[in-house]
């Protein structure tokens, strides 16, 4: 669908990397691309190095070799625009709801009224209206982790990117608050790179699937998802595509994976 | 809409209700066992002043009449109360102030640079253990007047003051950093957004401890004498004279004026922390 305009244009992200720390490889060219608007999903076995793999798109880590690039030029938070939504809570006890959206419109320097309204737009969005000035131990987990995506899509980013962030949440919030992140994503069309090892979340959400495998890292395999939105988790197509997945999320590490069925395998691309 | 704000907004408000209706009653019923007990400790103290009935044991009352006498007509000097208290209070802030305007950017330094503690710290560290009492001889020689015991009082300020700055600092998320640099904030973005904030109810709680030290110094630092002004110097001249009901309403004016002083860092606390206290907004 959307995917024939970007044909043309240049990727959002480039990725072309390897990444050690002392002789423990975590990455040997590691190489994908994201395109603009694009929400993909990144799964991996627990251990796989998904977190240096997030530090490296957010600049706030350099790869030993290659490069990251956005908009092709080096990740760097301080001139693009990169927004991160973490894993375990991360929201300022300190600050009320609105100071902790606002916080990464605060450090990019927006302020006043533009900044009010940002705000305010965002609050309503993530249906937080109402508990502007409510402090985090006074709000459940399901709304603070609602707090750090309001905070990511209130800036105008470049790149977005979460990190499990709904692991900690019980199964019927985990589902509300997917439901959620696809609806201000479509509302406001942002590049999302979503790392899970949940494949149900990952095919509910993704225009796209990359698996990992375990360290050092490559990619196995790539999956673009077809199936339109709103997603139903128990349809035929989606269970297909469930089991399907299923060899590659359980891959042993560095195996050898045939190429299976439709999906596309990029290896060594 | 994307989210049943309404079912979220029950589970938060009732959450706050629950909390401002036994806040609200446990504060009441605290205040009244408080009154119950200092009416039982005056009321003991009357008999036991009664049963003994000795002039080195005198009964509350005697205590009040001491206290109004000081007040109105002053000592023997003729120096009113207020003024002692003044003169001591005067001494408490300016040593106290010295100490938390120097112990806040040191510990916050050092807390951010570890290796500037860890080289240094054999320095620093004995000073921590030498009381400021043991100072008072040589601050009797160095320093005259305010001077003096704005010099031992610091030293009873610093430390605690430093100490739990240091030790806050450590205490700083990784996760909050994070959340600065990844949205590409300054180093000084961090230090006033994210470390001052963490550290904040480390430093207040140094200074309710430093405010303690600095109350048992000044005492100390009176009775060693030189000066004409002062409770601590007040109670002696007084324990000379062995008149014990005005050394009493010395003692007691001191632990009156240093409760009312943590009374108000905590009133500041409460103001500054509501993110910590379950307040009704």
């Amino acid at each position: 669908m959307r995917g024939q305009e970007q044909l043309n244009e240049r990727p959002k992200v480039e990725v072309d990397a390897s990444h050690q720390y002392g002789d423990l490889v975590v990455y040997k060219r590691l190489k994908f691309a994201v395109a603009a608007n694009e929400f993909i999903c990144i799964c991996g076995p627990s251990g796989c190095g998904k977190t240096t793999l997030l530090d490296m798109l957010a600049g706030i880590l350099r790869p030993s070799e290659g490069a990251v690039l956005i908009d092709g030029r080096p990740a760097n938070p301080k001139q693009q625009s990169i927004s991160f939504v973490f894993q375990e809570p991360s929201t300022f006890p300190w600050l009320n709801v609105r100071d902790n959206v606002a916080t990464g419109l605060r450090i990019k320097g927006i302020r006043g009224s533009e900044m009010v309204e940002k705000v305010r737009d965002i609050v309503e969005m993530v249906g937080l209206t109402g508990f502007e000035s409510y402090y985090p131990h006074q709000i459940s987990g399901g709304m603070k982790q609602r707090v750090a995506i309001a905070r990511a899509f209130v800036t105008d980013a470049d790149l977005i990117l979460m990190d499990e962030p709904f692991v900690s949440l019980d199964q019927p919030t985990r589902e509300r608050m997917q439901n959620e992140v696809l609806d201000i994503w479509r509302h406001r069309r942002r590049t999302v790179v979503f790392v899970t090892h949940n494949l149900e979340e990952a095919i509910f959400l993704g225009d796209r699937i990359l698996f990992l495998s375990a360290k050092p890292a490559r990619i196995l395999a790539e999956l673009p998802i077809a199936l339109p939105r709103p997603r139903d988790p128990v349809s035929p197509e989606f269970m297909a595509l469930r089991s399907q997945c299923m060899h590659w999320l359980h891959a042993p590490s560095g195996g050898q994976m045939p190429a299976q069925g439709k999906l596309n395998h990029t290896e060594n691309r | 809409m994307v989210v049943s704000s309404t079912q979220a907004g029950t589970e938060a408000s009732s959450q706050a209700g629950r909390g401002e209706l036994s806040f609200a009653a446990a504060s009441m019923r605290t205040t009244l066992w408080n009154l119950v007990s200092l009416a039982c400790a005056l009321a003991l103290w009357q008999l036991a002043a009664t049963l003994v009935g000795s002039p080195f044991f005198p009964a509350p009352l005697k205590i009040v009449d001491a206290f109004l006498q000081l007040a109105t007509r002053g000592d023997t000097f003729g120096n009113s109360l207020l003024r002692h208290a003044w003169a001591s209070i005067e001494r408490v802030l300016v040593g106290f102030g010295f100490g938390v305007l120097l112990a806040v950017p040191m510990g916050l330094l050092m807390g951010l640079y570890p290796k500037l503690y860890a080289g240094t710290r054999s320095v620093l560290e004995p000073f921590r253990f030498i009381p400021p009492i043991a100072w008072i001889p040589l601050a009797i020689i160095f320093f005259t007047g305010l001077t003096r015991f704005a010099f031992l009082i610091f030293l009873g300020a610093f430390f605690p003051v430093f100490t739990s700055t240091l030790v806050g600092v450590a205490r700083v998320e990784p996760i909050h950093r994070k959340v600065g640099i990844v949205h590409g904030a300054s180093k000084y973005w961090t230090l006033r957004h994210v470390v001052v904030p963490t550290v904040l109810p480390d430093i207040m709680a140094g200074m309710r401890v430093g405010l303690g030290t600095a109350w048992l110094t000044i005492v100390a630092a009176e009775l060693a004498g030189g000066i004409s002004t002062g409770l601590g110097r007040m109670m002696t001249n007084y324990a000379e004279l062995l008149q014990v009901p005005q050394v009493i309403v010395g003692m007691l004016l001191i632990g009156l004026i240093g409760f009312l002083m943590n009374e108000v860092l905590l009133l500041i606390e409460k103001r500054l922390f509501r993110w910590r206290w379950q307040v009704s907004l």
